[in-house]
């Protein structure tokens, strides 16, 4: 199985540049894309079909940052730790507090608390996601595991507060 | 109109754009200068209003005409008929104000009961309209090839393949189905040749679409889109009815006489147009057998009236903005499609939400349309420009229903396509040799609160304790944003049968059956059609085969491949002499089986010669079973690609002289008509084991 970096020609390290990531994409789809192929024998059509998913796939994958980190770590040959994988119980309790605290302003409808709670979570996304380039690069890949782990629930918090604000309106920011 | 056309009856065939709208529908087409151009009819009008009408005996009325029908009989003309398509019987849009009568309240299709003691499903009305755009295209172009259709971006499974339906049984090959946000960016970049990024604002009759585009060098790529299949114009014209009638003593929301709902709309939507030119104008209800009512109308009374349905596009704006991932300020320009962004409200919305002034200088009204004749010119036109490429996402997340009702999610929304995404399920009982699934299609946690798109029952799994059975579903979302489904049970390598159970739509045998209807002689007249076009595919096959084996001749690895190959396109060339268009289809499938390593050698290249030089990537793919994706292409099963080594520099070089010329040819390739093969096939379901 082959993974989304060498499918995009792209190197193996964490912190990509996202207009490179972009620019890969579609040159390949230039060249592999099924409409290119509109008045060539079905093989090759299926073929390009074919290529086609794969090089969505692996764009769909390194464009976010967990998917990307998770394929970083399993192309780089680190296999999962069940010890390693549990959340830190001071993240869960962190998680815990922040979510009891999104429900009461938004049930308050207190739009500058939501955006606050939002903002803090974002910050410490930002945070781990500048932590974990650094294990990456320092080839630490248990620790960079523990940090994929956090970053999905700080992810998770903030397409929750996202959701928010799609649904009231009053919430809704630019 | 200037010069006289003279057709040449020996030029190919013109590939057409067509605009399905709520509203009105427009065919256009590509010039052989290049210039997309909309086709009039015999009045000198583009705009053919999406209205059908039958009377009690002859023809059906289409059009313009149609429209004059509507109050006089306003359950036997349907208008806006795009908002039924791909829906149940059992619908809420059923339930809204207007003045159809329908022939049952449940099932998986809208049945219309109109006059004639007819009823008619939305398919063969849309039907009717696109038969006659392609009329005008005809009397316009001589022969017509294929047709790129739009719908709108955020039309679901059902609805696509409704409007497929529609097309086919009109007689129309379909090239592609095209986002009609896409369409319209098309159109745009085309003319402006600016890279950038821009969204979409599509607010027409029926449907509302947003879409965030970004344009790179002749690469259109779409990143993120939203919207709602039933908010648009129409939902304009009924808050304004409402008032109408409740001024003229009648309850809206009451049982209404068919005549006066349909003459309430007519003037309200009547009123909306003045409207957006003057600040007061006199909306006028005719309806027969009753006085005639007039009322005073103002802009600031419209906007109050208009205003909720204009604020709905907010959050779905927002939404497909974060989706995109591209702030606000990014925005380059925002482009306003569809007939109601005319309404000055609409574009002050639009104006402040994204804090630009809306472009325009394309007509709204034509310009989805012209993106689509550009696009099947790029697909199938014989045109100077190949620099273009689209790449649009899937507009509505899939999932599957799980224990408890809950939906996982395999295919997210606003993934790139084509797609695929992998699901492994096991058995919970011993010796289960199948189950159900669900395939939903929508937003929320539940999947009572999605779309059902359909229930697939797959059947034999070997007998196995419970748990031990490996059954990996792969799901792919071709370029149509169509879906197709394999199964495979990994212990035994096995292919289990997927049968598709689509939970809304007419079922093959349905279509099968109008389109015999439709032909005087009946299924004689199928048959041969059948056999024709499975004649003109074959050729078109054994062309780009035999150039294909000529040019790359190096990549066939040794006298058996050649051998193999040789032998189907051999068995091809016998089954088209013959009268069996299914023997055709499957000659076909097995050259393509034949072919198939040598095609996935030339794609690697193209990929190499893309990532210039680099060393090729292991395109290790095991896409089971891609019919349903391009229903007359066959089965195949994928083979391992293998690594190739770093290649010399030279002979990377070689490489990219040899795909250059490959690629010529293959655009040099004659295209006759591509005609669609409707085979019983057609839903995904997978073939026999051989």
């Amino acid at each position: 199985m082959e993974n989304p970096f060498d499918i995009l020609g792209l190197p193996l390290r964490f912190d990509l540049d996202p207009q490179d990531i972009e620019r890969r994409y579609r040159d390949l789809q230039r060249a592999v894309h099924p409409d290119r192929h509109t008045n060539a024998a079905p093989s090759t059509r299926r073929a390009a079909l074919s290529g086609a998913v794969s090089v969505s796939e692996a764009y769909r994958t390194l464009r976010d940052d967990v998917s990307r980190a998770e394929a970083l770590l399993s192309a780089l040959g680190h296999r999962a730790n069940p010890e390693t994988a549990k959340p830190e119980p001071e993240l869960l309790m962190e998680m815990m507090e922040l979510r009891e605290s999104l429900q009461e302003a938004r049930v308050a409808g207190d739009a500058r608390r939501v955006d606050g709670l939002r903002s803090r979570v974002a910050a410490e996304r930002d945070t781990t996601l500048a932590e974990l380039t650094q294990q990456f690069v320092a080839v630490e890949l248990g620790r960079a595991a523990a940090l994929v782990s956090r970053l999905r629930y700080y992810r998770r918090f903030l397409d929750e507060v996202a959701g928010f604000e799609d649904e009231d309106t009053h919430l809704g920011s630019r | 109109m200037a010069l006289l056309q003279i057709n040449d009856p020996a030029a190919a065939p013109t590939p057409i754009g067509i605009d399905l709208g709520t509203t009105n529908s427009l065919v256009a087409y590509v010039t052989t200068l290049g210039r997309p151009t909309a086709i009039f009819d015999c009045d000198g009008e583009a705009l053919v209003p999406s209205v059908v009408h039958y009377p009690e005996a002859g023809e059906i009325v289409v059009g313009r005409e149609a429209q004059a029908l509507a109050i006089a009989h306003p359950r036997d003309t349907l208008v806006s008929v795009k908002r039924f398509m791909g829906r149940g019987a059992g619908d809420a849009e059923t339930r809204r104000l207007g003045p159809y009568r329908f022939a049952t309240d449940e099932g998986p299709v809208v049945r219309f009961a109109v006059a004639g003691g007819r009823v008619v499903t939305p398919v063969e009305a849309s039907a009717e309209i696109l038969r006659t755009l392609k009329e005008n295209a005809e009397d316009e172009l001589g022969k017509v090839g294929g047709a790129v259709i739009t719908v709108p971006a955020y039309f679901d499974d059902a609805q696509r393949q409704a409007t497929k339906d529609a097309a086919r049984l009109a007689g129309l090959e379909v090239l592609r189905l095209l986002n009609e946000p896409t369409a319209a960016a098309l159109a745009y970049g085309l003319d402006s040749q600016k890279n950038g990024t821009f969204v979409v604002y599509d607010l027409g009759g029926g449907t509302f679409d947003v879409t965030v585009l970004v344009l790179d060098d002749g690469v259109f790529q779409v990143r993120a889109t939203g919207g709602d299949t039933q908010l648009g114009g129409d939902d304009m014209d009924r808050a304004i009815a409402e008032t109408l009638l409740s001024a003229m003593g009648e309850d809206p929301k009451g049982e209404l006489a068919p005549s006066l709902v349909r003459a309430a709309l007519d003037a309200a939507r009547a009123a909306k147009h003045a409207l957006t030119d003057t600040d007061e104008t006199v909306a006028r209800v005719a309806a027969p057998g009753r006085a005639v009512h007039e009322q005073t109308l103002t802009r600031s009374a419209l906007d109050a009236l208009i205003a909720p349905v204009v604020e709905r596009t907010a959050p779905t704006c927002r939404r497909a903005l974060r989706d995109s991932g591209i702030a606000l300020d990014a925005i380059d320009g925002v482009i306003l499609v569809g007939g109601s962004t005319r309404v000055p409200l609409v574009r002050r919305f639009v104006a402040e939400m994204f804090g630009k002034t809306p472009l325009d200088s394309i007509d709204p009204d034509q310009v989805v349309a012209l993106g689509a004749a550009v696009q099947a010119d790029l697909l199938a036109g014989a045109g100077p420009r190949k620099d273009v490429l689209l790449l649009d996402v899937l507009p509505l997340s899939l999932g599957i229903e799980t224990m408890g009702g809950v939906v996982e999610r395999i295919l997210p929304r606003n993934t790139a396509i084509p797609a695929g995404a992998k699901q492994t399920f096991t058995t919970y009982a011993d010796q289960q040799t199948g189950f159900e699934l669900h395939v939903v299609q929508g937003e929320r946690e539940l999947a009572a609160d999605c779309r059902s798109l359909a229930r697939f029952t797959l059947r034999g799994i070997p007998p196995m304790p419970a748990g031990m059975a490996r059954l990996e579903l792969r799901f792919a979302v071709d370029a149509d944003g169509l879906l197709a489904v394999t199964a495979k049970e990994l212990t035994t390598g096995k292919e289990t049968n997927v049968d598709v159970k689509p939970s809304y739509g007419l079922t093959d045998t349905e279509i099968e059956q109008m389109l015999i209807d439709a032909y005087e002689h009946g299924e004689s007249d199928v048959a041969r059609r059948n056999l024709a076009e499975q004649r003109i595919e074959a050729e078109r096959i054994l062309f780009a085969t035999e150039q294909a084996v000529q040019v790359d001749a190096a990549l066939i690895e040794g006298p058996e491949e050649q051998a193999a190959i040789d032998a189907a396109i051999a068995a091809v060339r016998a089954a088209v002499l013959g009268e069996d268009h299914r023997a055709i289809a499957t000659r076909i499938e097995l050259l393509d089986h034949a072919a198939k390593a040598f095609a996935g050698r030339r794609m690697d290249r193209a990929i190499r010669v893309a990532l210039k030089g680099r060393s090729a990537s292991e395109l290790a793919r095991e896409t089971d079973h891609a019919r349903g994706i391009e229903p007359h292409l066959g089965a195949e099963r994928a083979a391992e690609v293998a690594v190739q080594d770093e290649r010399s520099a030279e002979v990377a070089a070689q490489d990219e002289r040899a795909a250059e010329v490959a690629a010529q040819d293959d655009r040099a390739a004659v295209s006759d008509a591509r005609a669609e093969v409707p085979t019983t096939e057609q839903r995904g379901a997978a073939p026999r084991e051989s």
